[in-house]
C-alpha cells in the first residue's frame, strides 16, 4: 500500500471534493473550460500515462490560485495545471503572447517612445488594428508608459542621497513600477527613507517571469528566475532585505520559482518581504514610528488580489492600513477581477474577463468608496477601467497618509 | 498579531462560533485551511468584520502551562497570532482534525485526548452501511474545554466534528455541529 504522496504538487491528495470547482471564476463563466478538478488532478492521471490527454483548454485557466486557497489536501491544483501547460502545451506563443510577455524587453522601447506609443495605443484605428492582426481586445486600453522610468528617476534624483541611512533594504521594483507607473516607486522611496531606510536598487533585476510563464516562455522565464536568485542571493550577502512591492511578483519569486521553473529559492526565501508585511512588523514592534498626518481622511474599500489571497498575506495589508488614524475601510468579498495579467486583454479573453470581475465592480458600486486599497496593478488597470473608482497602493496611501518630514525626523537614528 | 479569539477551521462549527463571538464584539480570526461550502456564517462573519485567513495552516502552538498563547502558521511565517481563547474546529479524519494509525487515534495539532476505542477490531464494522464506530472517536472535553494529558486546558474549546460522539457522516449532524460552535463561543464568553 502507498501511503505517502510521492507525486508533484500533492496531487495525489486530491480527494475529488470538487470545492475547486465552486470557487472557480472561469469555470463559472465559460463553459469551454472543465474546471481546476478535471483539469488539474483528474487530467493528471491520464497525463501521466499519455501526453496526449492533454487538453488546449488549460489555457482558460488564468492562475488566480482560488482552487488552491479552497483545497482543504494541500493539492497545488493550479500548479498542476500551469506544469502541465508547460510540459505538453504544443503551440509556439503568439507574436501578440510574445509581445504582452515580454514586459522588459517592451518596456525600455515603450518607455523611450512614451509620448508615441501611449498616443498611438489609444487611438481608435490602433485599437482596431491591433484587436484584429494582434489580437488585443479593442476595449482595452493598454497601460501608459511613463516617458522616464523609475530607474532613471532614482539614478538621477535619490540614488546619492541613500548613504545617509543606517539600515538599508533592496527595493525589487518590477516592471511595473519601473516602465508603467514610477511614481509607486517614488512613493516606495519616500516612505522607506522616512522610516530611516536607506532604499538600493538591485542592479540588473529581471522581470518575475510571470507573464513569460502564463504565455508558454519557459525557457526565458528560468533565465530570468536565475539572474534574479543570484542577484537576490549578493543583496543578502551585502546584509540587506530584499523588498518587494508587487503581489504577483512577490507570489512568482516565493513560490513559482522552485515549482514551475525548478530554480531553487531556499537560499533567499525568507529575505523576500512584501512591503505591508514588512513594514507592519516594523510599525507593530516598534522599531519604526509612524506620525500621520492631521487631517487625513478617506473612506475606503480593500480588495484583496488572487495571488495575495494566495500568499495569505492580505491580513497585513489590512491591520497596516487601519493603523492610519483617519482611515475608514471595508473589505471587499474576495473575488477575481478578471484581468489576470495578460489573459484579459487577449481579445478571446475579454467577455469572459468582464463576466468574472462582475461581482466585484457590483461590490465596489455598493460599497461607494473614495477609492479601492489593493496591492496588484493589473487589478488596478481592471477595476478602474470598469468601475471608474480610483484604485490606490497601499505605499502610496502611506506616502499620503504620513507626515513625511516628522516621521523622518522621528526615525532618524540617535547617536 | 493579537486577537480576543482564534477559531482553527473554517467549517460549520468554526464559522458559527466564530461569527456568534465577532457580533458580540470580540475581535475574531479564522484560520481556513480550505474552504467550506458552508457560505452562510462565514459570510455573516466577514460582515461583522472578522478576519479570514483563507488556505492557511496552524503549524504549532506555544503553551504556558494549561494556556495556549499563540500559534504559528505556515503564511505567517515569524509573525505568530495571540490570542484569550482559541476554538478548535479542525474536523475529523476527512480535514485531519483526528488522524488515525494502525493502532492509535490522535489529534495532531497540540496532542490533546481523543476518545478511541483501544481493541482496533471494533472500530469498524464490515457492512459499509452499519453504524461506524471510528466515526464517534475525537477530542475529550470537559465543560466545553479540550483534555490534554487528562487535565482540562484553560482556553481551548473544540467545535463540531473533531469532539467525540460528534459525526456529520452518519446522519444529519447540521444543528448539532451548529450548536456545538454555539456552546463554544458562549463558553468563551462566560470565561471573559
Amino acid at each position: 500500500m502507498q501511503e505517502r504522496n510521492i507525486s508533484a504538487n500533492n496531487f495525489e491528495q486530491c480527494q475529488k471534493c470538487s470545492i475547486c470547482e465552486t470557487v472557480c471564476p472561469v469555470m463559472a463563466n465559460n463553459p469551454a473550460y472543465a474546471g481546476p478538478k478535471r483539469s488539474g488532478p483528474d487530467g493528471e492521471r491520464y497525463r501521466l500515462k499519455n501526453g496526449i490527454f492533454f487538453e488546449d483548454s488549460l489555457k482558460y485557466c488564468l492562475n488566480c490560485k482560488r482552487c488552491e486557497v479552497a483545497c482543504p489536501s494541500g493539492v497545488r491544483v493550479a500548479d498542476l495545471i500551469q506544469q502541465a501547460r508547460i510540459d505538453y502545451g504544443r503551440k509556439l506563443p503568439k507574436l501578440r503572447d510574445t509581445m504582452l510577455a515580454s514586459t522588459d524587453q517592451v518596456g525600455p522601447l515603450a518607455s523611450a517612445f512614451a509620448p508615441i506609443a501611449n498616443f498611438s495605443l489609444g487611438l481608435a484605428p490602433v485599437k482596431g488594428v491591433m484587436h484584429l492582426a494582434l489580437g488585443v481586445d479593442r476595449h482595452r486600453t493598454l497601460p501608459k508608459y511613463a516617458s522616464e522610468t523609475f530607474v532613471r528617476w532614482f539614478k538621477k534624483n535619490a540614488e546619492d542621497k541613500q548613504a545617509q541611512y543606517s539600515k538599508h533594504i533592496s527595493y525589487y521594483h518590477g516592471c511595473y513600477a519601473n516602465y508603467n507607473y514610477p511614481q509607486l516607486g517614488k512613493d516606495f522611496v519616500a516612505v522607506m527613507n522616512a522610516f530611516g531606510y536607506g532604499v538600493h536598487l538591485i542592479e540588473g533585476e529581471r522581470c518575475c517571469g510571470v507573464a513569460k510563464i502564463a504565455n508558454g516562455m519557459i525557457e526565458a522565464a528560468t533565465r530570468d528566475a536565475r539572474t534574479n536568485v543570484d542577484l537576490f542571493r549578493e543583496s543578502v550577502k551585502a546584509g540587506r532585505e530584499i523588498v518587494t512591492v508587487s503581489t504577483t511578483c512577490t507570489m512568482t519569486l516565493l513560490e513559482e520559482y522552485p515549482t514551475l521553473l525548478k530554480v531553487g529559492n531556499d537560499q533567499v526565501r525568507d529575505h523576500i518581504h512584501l512591503v505591508e508585511r514588512f513594514l507592519w512588523k516594523a510599525i507593530a514592534s516598534g522599531e519604526v514610528k509612524p506620525v500621520w498626518k492631521e487631517d487625513w481622511k478617506a473612506r475606503a474599500a480593500y480588495h484583496c488580489p488572487c495571488h495575495q489571497e494566495r500568499l495569505g498575506l492580505g491580513i497585513f495589508t489590512m491591520e497596516l492600513m487601519k493603523m492610519i488614524p483617519g482611515m475608514e475601510l471595508t473589505e471587499l468579498e474576495s473575488n477575481c477581477c478578471g484581468i489576470a495579467g495578460t489573459y484579459g486583454f487577449k481579445k478571446e479573453n475579454y467577455k469572459v474577463s468582464q463576466a468574472i470581475g462582475k461581482p466585484l465592480f457590483d461590490d465596489i458600486a455598493a460599497a461607494a468608496p473614495e477609492f479601492v486599497v489593493c496591492e496588484c496593478e493589473t487589478c488596478k488597470w481592471q477595476i478602474e477601467m470598469s468601475t471608474g473608482v480610483p484604485v490606490k497602493n497601499p505605499v502610496s496611501i502611506l506616502a499620503d497618509a504620513l507626515d513625511l518630514d516628522k516621521t523622518a525626523i522621528l526615525n532618524k537614528p540617535t547617536k | 498579531m493579537k486577537f480576543d479569539v482564534i477559531v482553527i477551521g473554517g467549517g460549520l462549527a468554526g464559522m458559527t462560533a466564530a461569527e456568534a463571538l465577532q457580533s458580540a464584539g470580540l475581535k475574531c480570526a479564522v484560520i481556513a485551511e480550505g474552504l467550506s461550502l458552508h457560505n452562510a456564517p462565514r459570510n455573516a462573519f466577514r460582515a461583522a468584520g472578522g478576519t479570514l485567513l483563507a488556505g492557511d495552516r496552524v503549524t504549532g502552538g506555544d503553551f504556558d502551562g494549561d494556556r495556549l498563547v499563540r500559534v504559528h502558521t505556515e503564511k505567517l511565517g515569524d509573525v505568530a497570532l495571540e490570542a484569550g481563547a482559541f476554538v478548535l474546529a479542525t474536523g475529523k479524519y476527512f480535514s485531519k482534525g483526528i488522524v488515525a494509525d494502525m493502532d492509535k487515534v490522535y489529534e495532531p495539532l497540540f496532542g490533546l485526548d481523543v476518545e478511541y476505542d483501544a481493541d482496533r477490531s471494533g472500530w469498524f464494522d464490515p457492512s459499509f452501511a452499519a453504524p461506524q464506530r471510528f466515526l464517534e472517536f475525537g477530542v475529550k472535553a470537559e465543560d466545553g474545554r479540550a483534555l490534554k494529558d487528562g487535565k482540562p486546558l484553560a482556553n481551548v474549546y473544540p467545535a463540531g466534528e473533531v469532539l467525540a460522539g460528534i459525526c456529520g457522516a452518519q446522519g444529519d449532524a447540521t444543528e448539532t455541529i451548529r450548536k456545538s460552535g454555539l456552546d463554544a463561543a458562549d463558553a468563551i464568553r462566560r470565561a471573559r
